[in-house]
């Protein structure tokens, strides 16, 4: 693990600047809801969790009603629901199409075992805490959380959209060394991905004091072009 | 289907290209990839990927008290959880020379078959949804709601009940159980007819699913296919007629079996397989008034217990093909072996490596579905 801890570190949260424009106020606002109002949900079936989630789609639940459907490429979905443990084998392709969603987007952990391993806290397969990997907006405990259990979550997630709280994919953008450190860590020093987030970063204008460090140094020195079948992992 | 010897060309030629089916992909089931080689639009090679959701069950097992593995076990399969408990504790059983009582297994067998309807209820909802039709996937997955209802009534847990343990289940079943039982029975039982109309005997699934993914009685002996899959290429084998455990040489039930070998039949083996498992229910609730006793023999401490060194072997029909339970004791208050045999492993992997073979890519989903396999039991 790298030695820096993410849990007391707050994102930069700049309050959306209030424009003199009224209309641009307006507008923002209007954005924000109508964002939480028509979400696409790509459900990586990570762990066992995922049983859940038939039934709150279907019709007993019908989580259609509030507007999240899900959605089959990570590059038209809005949420990222990480239904429980994480093998290590698995925790690769989270973070790929993580890192291949559009912003703005947002992550879910669903179960206990996204929280801190849950009941294979001691399996030498998982990776224990989501959190170090990807930011996470959200987390529904319970193993398994039951699908009111999940549909209340969303419901947060909805809640935390409108007033503009749910910012964890700037927290990637902001502390992209820690979670490198944490990837690097456990997959090696080889680690890369065919996304450019430091590039991203520069471009969203999200880059912070923290974007860049010793683990982005080992990044750059190892980096070079993938080849497209190069991408085997 | 290919002959078994049939050899891909070595060389690629230059129409040839690779395809990743999964792991995140709405016609797999779960966390689990394959990647096929394409020629066309026709399958000629297929790997399979396992390896997303292990989690080192086995060794975990090892770690664990006798009876705290018991939390761990319906963890391996998700969708059909029952047999996984009630297996493991068959093993524990006959390793500690524990007697069960007799209630308790009407009970198991009463959860085993409700598990197992409710796993085909979800089960060809999937299926009908790599076809293309949505509607019996939202009806399948509501009406398994019912009776997950059932289970956490009886249970406390909407889908892991973890209900058994070495020795009998928990507790007795609450007041007025039995008559609601039969009442979502009833239920089921008539929303069958409208399951044939909307799917089983409708066109647009019988010409997709006939001929697809043909596995031969042979073959099927020589893959160590077993359960539903077996049963629909034409061999009636089927543990709970021949190798009886708990109460099922009590019970009067037909062993639904097909002929085709393929998808369709396969689909068709279980949804007769759902009728013969609400008739057993049936015959469960009728007798279960008059068994009197306990459920549960007690065990000594169960923190410190001890299982006399020994191994001993368990098998169960689960939804999926045959489950069986290998334990080894040292003697020691913590399994010193597990073995899972599951039937998803073969199906998953071997099977579907061959069945896919020829194939049509928009069937390689179908092909896996209708084998129902459970990629967290493969991977363990
Ligand atoms: S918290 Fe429980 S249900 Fe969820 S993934 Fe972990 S073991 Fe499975």
């Amino acid at each position: 693990m790298s030695n820096t801890d993410l849990s007391n570190i707050e994102v930069n949260q700049k309050p959306v600047a209030k424009r003199s424009n009224p209309f641009a106020n307006v507008f923002n606002e209007l954005v924000s809801f109508c964002r939480s109002r028509s979400m696409f949900m790509l459900h990586y079936c990570t762990g066992c969790g995922a049983i859940e989630l038939p039934p709150a789609m279907t019709s007993r639940f019908d989580m259609e009603r509030l507007g999240i459907q899900p959605m089959v490429t990570p590059r038209q979905a809005d949420i990222l629901l990480i239904t429980g443990y994480v093998s290590i084998k698995t925790l690769k392709r989270v973070i790929l199409t993580y890192e291949q969603m559009g912003a703005p987007k947002y992550v879910i952990g669903i179960c206990s075992c996204t929280v801190n391993g849950g009941m294979y806290w001691q399996s030498y397969a998982t990776a224990k805490k989501l959190d170090e990997y990807i930011p996470v907006d959200l987390y529904i405990a319970g193993c398994m959380p039951r699908p009111e259990a999940v549909i209340e979550g969303l419901q947060q997630l909805m809640a935390k959209i409108k007033t503009d709280e749910a910012n964890s994919w700037k927290k990637y953008y902001e502390h992209y060394d820690y979670y490198l450190g944490n990837q690097q860590h456990l997959f090696g020093n080889n680690w890369q991905t065919p996304t450019d987030i430091i590039g991203e970063a520069k471009t969203y204008q999200l880059e912070g004091p923290n974007t860049l460090g010793e683990h982005t140094k080992i990044l750059e020195s190892v980096q070079r072009p993938l080849e497209p079948l190069e991408m085997k992992l | 289907m290919r002959p078994e010897n049939y050899q891909a060309v070595n060389h690629p030629p230059s129409n040839e290209y690779e395809l990743n089916f999964g792991p995140n992909h709405p016609g797999i089931e779960g966390n689990y990839a394959l990647k096929v080689k394409l020629q066309g639009d026709t399958v000629v090679e297929a790997r399979a990927d396992a390896g997303y959701l292990h989690r080192g069950f086995e060794k975990l097992m090892e770690d664990r008290l006798w009876i705290q593995n018991i939390s761990l076990v319906p963890r391996i399969c998700v969708p059909d959880p029952v047999p996984m408990e009630v297996c493991y504790s068959l093993a524990v059983e006959e390793l500690a020379g524990l007697e069960l009582p007799e209630r308790a297994q009407w009970l198991r067998v009463l959860q085993l078959e409700l598990s197992r309807i409710a796993a085909h209820l979800f089960y060809f909802g999937g299926h009908a949804a790599t076809t293309g039709m949505y509607t019996p996937m939202y009806w399948g997955v509501a009406d398994r709601d019912l009776l997950l209802d059932l289970f956490e009534e009886l249970t406390g847990g909407r889908v892991y009940s973890i209900y058994n343990m070495p020795g009998g289940v928990r507790q007795d079943i609450p007041r007025g159980f039995l008559q609601r039982l039969s009442d979502t029975l009833d239920y089921i039982e008539g929303r069958l007819k409208d399951y044939d109309n909307l799917f089983f005997t409708n066109q647009i699934f019988v010409k997709r699913a006939k001929g697809i993914g043909i596995i031969s009685q042979e073959q099927a002996l020589e893959w160590s296919v077993t359960g539903p899959n077996l049963r629909a290429c034409g061999l009636e084998f089927d543990v709970r007629r021949d190798d009886p455990y708990l109460i099922y040489d009590q019970l009067k039930f037909d062993i639904p079996t097909e002929h085709g070998g393929d998808a369709w039949a396969r689909t068709l083996v279980r949804r007769l397989e759902m009728v013969e498992s609400i008739s057993i229910i049936r015959q469960v609730i009728k007798a279960l008034p008059d068994i009197k006793g306990p459920v549960r023999t007690p065990i000594p401490n169960p923190l410190a217990w001890r299982v006399p060194a020994g191994d001993s072997y368990a098998r169960v029909e689960s939804s999926k093909g045959e489950l069986a339970y290998y334990v080894v004791s040292n003697g020691g208050d913590k399994p010193y072996r597990v073995h899972i045999r599951g039937p998803s492993a073969m199906h998953a992997v071997q099977v579907l490596e061959k069945l896919a073979v020829g194939c049509r890519v928009e069937d390689v989903a179908q092909t896996m579905f209708s084998l129902d396999a459970c990629p967290p039991e493969v991977d363990r």
